[in-house]
């Protein structure tokens, strides 16, 4: 299990102004909602996968670790959209897309996180004048999934060396064995809020309006070239979506 | 019996955690000790089959771990895990012990014995309606021993059981885990506790880097240089071989051989 997403390597991605990569993912997760044609979606996870794998030297391998757990959630709504539309293939195809839809929106996500340390990302949250607090939350709760993994990993197996059962029964069956799991997860979860608040409390934290950063930032010019690439991109795809109408299907 | 033959444990990403690993115990106290990330865990892990060998087979009673579930192997092998609080889900002691033995399919009676004869065993009798999470640390882990009891398993792997307890809780510990060894329980004591080791301990297998570097009686271990595996005698073993008593396995061991000198 991974603790902390971000790994050190030297790669285009990775020496990008973090601000570039804030900004960079919140129109890409932005863009992801503009379209819902399959084949758009598609080509869209394709590139990202490809950028990150090339800008970011972050290997297909490892993306495919990321997206593993969220295989259980795709596959739900790649079976659910035929029930919803008619013919059922037509709506097996528009399940498809928004499962790619949710993929692309978790490496987004995670190429972030891989490649921006914790330091670099509240520094680019803060130059984008977001509050301290709300930077360190985000940060903090981002840096806590991969232990929350990690932790419900863990009560999964004592569980299961109790006798629980979790791949037998009916959906119902299955939805109430993850009460064992849960319970310990979330009182666990509680618990290191609350000791993060006290350590957070002793050392001062909010007792002075006006911070000082030991590590500073500076955008360069291959960051601004980067932004600019950003932003024409996602014009790109305001154009193609609202000007040429390409990537949206009418579902109803 | 439990045997580990050959085996080999290699992590997603490709880490080798355990390196042609063998094994075997029965009914004896062994301990297992190595430093951090030794791979300790990772062994016991396969011994109830929530880990499968990459190579290798772990055969428990017969049974080959790669053919049985771990809820099958789990009435053979109980795993008491090192963080007794990841386990606590219900509202009372009670409902807590009987959650094992409901997933056997026992029968409301059968269960209710069961769950006074655990809660005995581990010396909690009276605890039935107390919450599990008001418990204090050595309460808890005896809880948690109970629970695994429940199951009615053969052997016990007990992973780092005192850590963190004061003295009393961890006699409290000890003391239960001395009674279910005597009453032919085949435990597995995983531990950095020396002391634990000294104490309880016939057997210990150290385990460094993935393989096991030595596997023989409590004595002969203490007689190794556990500094090359950073590791540390017991305080109370150093004073005695300064003292030229000997080994030791208590103090009251060493407070015998004190008056047999004097
Ligand atoms: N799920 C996992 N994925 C990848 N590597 C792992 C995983 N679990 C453990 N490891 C690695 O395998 C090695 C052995 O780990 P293990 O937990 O078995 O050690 P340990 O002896 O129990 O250590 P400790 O004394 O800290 O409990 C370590 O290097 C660890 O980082
Ligand atoms: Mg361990």
């Amino acid at each position: 299990m991974m603790y902390n997403f971000y790994v050190e390597r030297d790669s285009i991605l990775h020496r990008l102004d973090p601000r570039v990569k804030i900004i960079a993912s919140i129109l890409g997760i932005a863009s992801m909602i503009l379209f819902n044609s399959p084949t758009m979606l598609f080509l869209l996870f394709v590139s990202i996968s490809l950028s990150l794998a090339f800008l970011g030297k972050i290997t297909f391998r490892e993306q495919l670790r990321v997206l593993k757990p969220l295989f259980p959630l795709m596959i739900i709504t790649i079976a659910i959209w035929p029930f919803i539309l008619e013919p059922a293939s037509f709506g097996l195809f528009i399940g498809f897309g928004y499962a790619l839809r949710l993929a692309s929106m978790a490496m987004i996500t995670f190429g972030l996180l891989i490649t921006t340390s914790q330091r670099e990302l509240i520094l680019g949250f803060i130059k984008l004048k977001m509050p301290y607090e709300i930077g360190l939350t985000l940060t903090i709760a981002l840096r806590y999934i991969p232990t929350l993994f990690g932790l419900a990993q863990k009560i999964t197996d004592a569980q299961k060396s109790r006798g629980l059962e979790l791949e037998k029964g009916s959906f119902l069956t299955r939805l109430k064995n993850t009460i064992p799991i849960l319970i310990p997860l979330i009182i666990s979860a509680i618990k290191t809020a609350h000791e993060l608040s006290i350590a957070l409390e002793s050392r001062a934290f909010g007792a002075n309006k006006r911070r000082t950063f030991l590590y500073t930032i500076k955008m360069k010019s291959r960051d601004y070239f980067a932004l600019i690439v950003v932003l024409f991109l996602f014009g790109l795809a305001l154009y193609l979506r609202y000007q040429l109408n390409i990537g949206y299907i009418k579902l109803y | 019996m439990i045997e580990v033959r050959n085996l080999w444990h290699i992590y997603e990403g490709r880490k080798i955690a355990l390196r042609d690993v063998s094994l075997a115990f029965e009914n004896e106290i062994v301990a297992l000790v190595g430093p951090n990330g030794s791979g300790k865990t990772t062994l016991a892990k396969h011994l109830n089959g929530l880990l499968k060998p990459t190579k290798g087979e772990v055969i428990v009673d017969g049974l080959n771990t790669r053919e049985h579930s771990v809820a099958e192997l789990s009435r053979i092998v109980g795993y008491v895990f090192q963080n007794p609080e990841n386990m606590f889900f219900e509202e009372n002691v009670f409902k807590e012990v009987a959650f094992g033995p409901k997933n056997l399919g026992l029968s409301e009676e059968e269960i209710e014995e069961r769950v006074k004869w655990v809660l005995k065993q581990v010396n909690l009798e009276g605890y039935e309606e107390r919450h599990p999470y008001g418990l204090s640390g050595g309460e808890k882990q005896r809880l948690a021993i109970a629970c695994i009891l429940a199951m009615n398993p053969k052997y016990l792997i007990l992973d780092e059981p005192t850590t963190g307890l004061d003295e009393k809780s961890a006699e409290s510990v000890k003391t239960v885990i001395k009674k279910l060894y005597r009453e032919g329980h085949g435990i597995l004591l995983i531990t950095h506790e020396m002391e634990l080791v000294l104490e309880l301990a016939e057997r210990v297998v150290l385990l460094y880097e993935g393989q096991k570097l030595f596997d023989g009686s409590v004595g002969e271990f203490f007689a190794l240089n556990l500094r090359d595996y950073y590791l540390d005698k017991p305080e109370i073993l150093k004073i005695s071989e300064n003292l030229n008593l000997g080994f030791i396995r208590s103090v009251g061991d060493f407070l015998t051989k004190l008056e047999e000198l004097l």
